[in-house]
């Protein structure tokens, strides 16, 4: 296929995906969604593999997307009739939480399946333990979907309907966003389907070949182009309850065969808090590194992350198996890019950045209001600094490797009895370095209210700070205080009405002696 | 007889129409003059005066300005020293932004600098609350001390944004109170009055930026009325804003926040005005020019409003790589593909059309100003498309041999020749703004398909059909005088004015006392507003709306109610429009969950004006000025070229034909019909 036509056809493929994304987020009633775009949306050809994916979303959801199409492609073959629309929240099988939900929907052209338009979304609520890492094992964590057609042949699946309304909180919600999923899956497909007609293509392929093989050689020329060996990186940080986390990796580059294999021996092993990490997710942080260093120019999808392959031992906290509970797995997930960065540091210095303060800071707040009232509030966060780059400081109050918005402090205190006293940049946090790395945040709040109230939240790096890079200074740790006490607590505090939370979150690593 | 003037500063052209009580338009195009904007302005307006041989006292109807001199103050980032007084403990809201990294993807990302630095920003101990309770007043003393750093400092104009401060401005207001009396010449833009809208960030950013630019605007706007008295212009001049509103000069000084953009409003203006004449209620305009192309969608014959957008995006026009501002604005996508944009083979051997542009420095290869990358232009000359000799009517001679060598480079690498080449630049810039309006349409909820298109910018006609076939457009029109049409926008549009106020609370339980006090204030604002803009209360109209959401949703659904809803404190109505709207936009109406009004809008506007369609076009039909080979569909055999200026009403022409104009090039493709209607648009539709 000639690069005008191909280059036509690509971005078409994209632009369907991309603008299903706008209308998922759009649409969402799930606050993560609509604020951080934490969702996926992908196309399929018709054995599965994915062809091409939305350009927004979160790292978590690169590759997962991609592994779920396979499977149910291949759990369902020659099972799926025209109007079936399959459903799964399979941690294992998806995206390493409950509350992902997966629907994929083929597409037929006449009685052809030519392909498959899949999304994955956060939803707002997966009965069990709620948001948080509190749950003691996975069944305490919410309704487990296995792969079930949703719709059949058309017709809503009406149990599987009502079990899901049964066990969740908020049904209304829940509904809304499955609705969106499967109202975009099928204007996805008829997009393709317009596509196919409007270039004369009886299927796409041919196109998913060509797309497939170019990426993949082209990811493979990309690798070969850097010297072989294996490099080692490991980053250490503290989660909720003060539990030192490790992880290893061994990034050994083929540049013969032109692939990348990450190994995590020697990581930790499986915590006993909802923050464990399915090889999925594992595997979709790890690509995200690598290719955002790599060729982060080129889409995703089925050939371009085929080069790249990811092992953990089973049962370590990022290759967890059943029944470790898995809620809050990117409070983990989302360091898994440091050791690779620190491991690719030695082979591609400018590329990379020192390590950041990694997961972002989470808060849940429930209480009354002064008319009695309970109140829960939405999850807000907030960054640290991120590490610094070769030629360039770390951004300030800017997480990475997600990207995630805060909510205002104004819409949070027109929600909730809640006043903050500061929200400033905490002015020093980033280590000192030939390029400094990013300062922290400084947030202190108090409720206005005369009731004990819970605070359930989540930060992490109190003990140790984000390590420079190349001799740079590491960012200052986190502190999580509450009336000047530092507190190291994984589950929900119940508090007092009069004390006053502070959180610092963590400078980012410097890079080079200062 | 009537004459009005309209003058719209672009970043090259400063264009200039002047319309009669008849309705013809006298036009004319000059270079915008950016060491002193106003010598461009009234060249301009000489030039057309002298063509229509009447003298400035003559213009008796409005004379309207569109201005880009707050983008370009923005942009070039020369403002004088602005200060930014916040909360205590609230200081680095512009740089801690939204914490959002706007590309996930790109480790090497960047942010642009506040605009406001830390050194220029003061903290002051003072404090609102949600609901709009002071919990702590404002210390005079503290202010004095202020002041006076801040005169240390040479700070000329001040950005004060409190927490809270758009749910009660007593405290923002008790500051400028304090430093009118102790520093009187100091600019002053306090964000209850600029952008009285909830999240601390983007309304401290937007009064940021109208702090930085209105020791610009205010100068500027005022000598331009001093000026225009002079030459005994009858009536004082009237601004255009980005909103699409039009108000008078001196509120408009005040707040030249509200005029960025106002060229490319002014050009949506004008496609709202061809959707009523044309009896069209949906339309997407489409205005591409020589770096970026711009859509915008008009739905019940006007153009969608945002209400909030970004200024100066330093990443390939990413969303998130600018300053927001949140003002009511017209609501346009900005697409990095124009006339200039550079085509380019990536990694993959894959044919890329932009972002990257050739500007008009070195300019397109065929400019022989030495650009030797070859862009949209050349590709559009090698394939016959455009007349290098005729060129903004000869007065540019484009060098084919340049563009063709330029094409023969690229596919070297593509493995295509130069017609290939350039064909396959055609249809990808197509389907780059396709896929841009697709995007943008569905983001909105709006279904594209079968959407006529507007085009006009020097590019846009040349490529118009070629994207209308992509999003299965009915119609492509190309309305007369495409090249001035930002400033004739502004002269078919009514004075109005746009308000918005948050005031969270649930619909349910609404305080009415309160939304009649926040309706009330709204109200006499924009009153005295239109009054100045020589409008009387008893012409005006006021339409009132809101921006609502379900509890717990981050992004509301502006609406517009039917009357006002204070007559029987009118939840139902609320309600009803509410869900319609949501409905429409998202399929689904989730049960049982509470609505939330976040905000309150007020549109006070001006009478209609009543515009008489320009002269019909008339005589004998025009005949094919030249045959040319077109390399898009060679196999056809040479198509006719027709000059413009020669068609008459009524004529049809059988596609593929070229009709060119000075500015720009129609280019209607194999399989489509083109006609003239009576008002001088050349309408081009698809055979069935």
């Amino acid at each position: 296929m000639d690069g005008i036509t191909l280059e036509i056809l690509w971005s078409n493929l994209i632009s369907i995906v991309s603008e299903q994304a706008k209308a998922l987020q759009r649409i969402a009633f799930s606050p993560i969604v609509r604020e951080a775009g934490d969702l996926a949306s992908g196309l399929f050809d018709a054995r599965g593999r994915m062809v091409a994916q939305a350009n927004t979303g979160t790292p978590g959801h690169i590759n997962s997307l991609a592994s779920a199409g396979l499977a149910l492609a291949k759990l369902f073959e020659g099972r799926l009739v025209p109007g079936d629309i399959v459903i799964t929240n399979d941690p294992w099988m998806s995206a390493g939480h409950f509350f992902d939900i997966t629907v994929f929907c083929p597409i037929f052209r006449d009685a052809t399946l030519i392909g498959y338009v899949g999304s994955t979304i956060h939803h707002t609520d997966i009965g069990g333990y709620g948001i948080g890492a509190g749950a003691r094992d996975i069944h305490e964590e919410g309704l487990w979907i296995p792969p079930s057609k949703l719709y059949e042949a058309g017709e809503p699946n009406a149990l599987l309907h009502d079990f899901i309304r049964h066990n969740v909180r908020t049904p209304d919600h829940v509904f809304g966003d499955l609705a969106a999923q499967v109202s975009s899956g099928r204007a996805g497909g008829e997009r393709l389907i317009a596509l196919c007609a409007r270039e004369g293509l009886q299927d796409i392929e041919t196109l998913s070949e060509e797309i497939i093989a170019r990426s993949e050689h082209a990811t493979r020329q990309a690798i070969r182009a850097l010297p072989a060996g294996t490099w080692h990186g490991e980053s250490r940080f503290d989660v909720p309850g003060g539990t030192i986390i490790a992880l290893k990796a061994a990034v050994t580059i083929d540049n013969v065969a032109g692939d990348i294999t990450i190994d995590f021996t020697g990581s930790s092993g499986a915590s006993p808090i909802g923050i464990n990490v399915v090889m999925n997710y594992t595997h979709a942080y790890s690509t995200f590194a690598i290719r955002s260093c790599l060729n982060p120019e080129l889409p995703n999808n089925h050939g371009s992350l085929a080069p790249i392959k990811v092992t953990a031992p089973q049962g370590s906290i990022v290759n967890a198996a059943y029944p470790s509970p898995l809620n809050a797995r990117h409070v983990v997930g989302m360091f898994v890019p440091m050791p690779i960065l620190k491991a690719l540091h030695q082979v591609i210095p400018d590329r990379v950045l020192a390590e950041g303060s990694g997961a972002v800071w989470t808060v849940q707040i429930q209480g009354k209001r002064a008319t009695g009232d309970a109140f829960t509030s939405s999850m807000f966060n907030y960054s640290g600094g991120m590490g610094a780059r070769l030629t360039k400081p770390g951004p300030s109050a800017t997480c990475y490797p997600t990207g995630v918005a805060a909510v205002p402090v104004e819409i949070l205190e027109a929600a909730m009895p809640i006043v903050f006293d500061k929200r400033a940049l905490r002015r020093g946090s980033g280590g000192k370095g030939r390029s400094p790395g990013g300062d922290g945040q400084v947030i202190e709040f108090h409720m206005n209210t005369d009731q004990p109230w819970l605070l359930n939240a989540v930060p992490s790096r109190l003990d140790r700070g984000p390590d420079g890079l190349d001799g740079g200074d590491p960012g200052a740790s986190g502190h999580f205080l509450v009336n000047g006490t530092p507190v190291s607590e994984a589950r929900k505090i119940t508090m007092q009405p009069n004390d006053v939370v502070r959180l610092e979150t963590p400078g980012g690593g410097g890079y080079g002696a200062a | 007889m009537t004459y009005s003037l309209a003058v719209d500063i672009g970043g090259t052209f400063t264009d200039v129409v002047l319309r009669g009580g008849d309705g013809a338009l006298t036009t004319d195009k000059t270079l915008t003059t950016h060491h002193d904007l106003l010598e461009g302005f009234f060249r301009g307006v000489d030039q057309v005066l002298s063509k229509a041989g009447i003298s400035s006292m003559d213009v008796d109807g409005v004379v309207v300005h569109a201005t880009t001199i707050v983008t370009n103050a923005l942009i070039e980032r020369k403002g004088s020293p602005t200060a930014l007084i916040a909360t205590k403990g609230f200081g680095d809201v512009l740089s801690i932004r939204h914490e959002h990294r706007y590309e996930m993807y790109d480790p090497q990302i960047e942010f642009a600098d506040p605009l406001i630095s830390h050194d220029l920003t003061f903290e002051l101990d003072e404090r609102i609350l949600a609901d709009g309770a002071v919990l702590r007043g404002v210390d005079t003393t503290e202010v004095e001390a202020l002041a006076k750093a801040m005169q240390a400092k040479g700070v000329v104009s001040v950005a004060i944004c409190l927490i809270n401060g758009f749910r009660n401005p007593v405290n923002e207001q008790a500051v400028a109170a304090i430093l009118r009396r102790v520093a009187p010449d100091l600019y002053l833009s306090l964000s209850s009055s600029v952008a009285p809208q909830i999240r601390e960030y983007p309304r401290t950013s937007t009064t940021a930026i109208n702090a930085y630019t209105a020791p610009i605007t205010e100068p500027y706007l005022h000598g331009l009325t001093l000026r225009l008295a002079e030459r005994l212009v009858p009536n004082k001049p009237l601004i255009m804003l980005s909103s699409g509103g039009i108000i008078g000069a001196e509120i408009a000084g005040r707040n030249p926040v509200r005029m960025i953009e106002s060229g490319p409003a002014a050009g949506a203006l004008a496609a709202s005005y061809y959707a009523e004449q044309l009896g069209l209620d949906r339309l997407l305009s489409f205005d591409m020019g020589g770096t970026t192309a711009k859509a915008c969608l008009i739905e019940n014959r006007k153009p969608l409003i945002a209400s909030s957008f970004e200024v100066d995006r330093i990443y390939r026009f990413r969303e998130g790589s600018g300053m927001p501002l949140t003002i009511p604005s017209i609501d346009m996508i900005e697409i990095g593909a124009g006339g200039g944009s550079i085509a380019s083979v990536d990694a993959l051997g894959l044919l890329k059309v932009g972002p990257r542009s050739a500007g008009s420095a070195p300019g397109p290869a065929c400019y022989g100003q030495g650009g030797k990358e070859p862009t949209v232009t050349d590709a559009d000359l090698a394939l016959g498309l455009l007349d290098g000799d005729n060129f903004l009517g000869g007065d540019m001679r484009l060098d084919q041999q340049a563009a063709e060598t330029a094409l023969w480079r690229l596919g070297e690498r593509l493995g295509t020749d130069i017609a290939q080449t350039a064909s396959g630049i055609y249809r990808v810039v197509a389907e780059t703004m396709a896929a841009a309006a697709r995007t943008h349409a569905t983001d909105r909820g709006v279904d594209y398909r079968g959407l006529p298109l507007l085009a006009f910018g020097g590019a846009g006609p040349v490529h118009a059909c070629a994207v209308g076939a992509l999003l299965e457009s009915t119609s492509v029109i190309f309305p007369p005088n495409a090249s001035v049409l930002s400033a004739f926008g502004t002269l078919v549009t009514s004075v109005r004015f746009d308000l918005v106020r948050s005031a969270p609370g649930k619909l349910d339980v609404l305080d009415w006392d309160d939304v009649d006090r926040l309706l009330s204030e709204m109200a006499g604002e924009g009153l005295a507003a239109l009054a100045d803009a020589g409008c009387p209360p008893d012409t005006v109209s006021l339409i009132f709306g809101a921006d609502l959401r379900y509890l717990g949703q981050q992004n509301e659904v502006p609406i517009t109610f039917e009357h006002d809803p204070r007559a029987g404190n009118d939840v139902e109505m609320i309600r009803r429009i509410f869900e319609a709207a949501y409905l429409a936009q998202y399929g689904v109406n989730p049960s049982h969950v509470p609505i939330e009004i976040v905000s309150w809008r007020l549109t006070v506007r001006g009478p209609d004006i009543a515009v008489n369609s320009p002269t019909t076009p008339t005589g004998g039909w025009g005949q094919p000025k030249a045959m040319r080979t077109i390399l898009l569909w060679r196999e056809l055999g040479p198509t006719a070229v027709y000059d413009r200026g020669s068609l008459a009403a009524g004529q049809t022409m059988a596609g593929p034909a070229i009709i060119e104009e000075r500015e720009t090039t129609i280019v209607v493709p194999p399989g489509w019909d083109a006609t003239i209607d009576p008002l001088g648009c050349v309408i081009a539709k698809r055979r069935a």
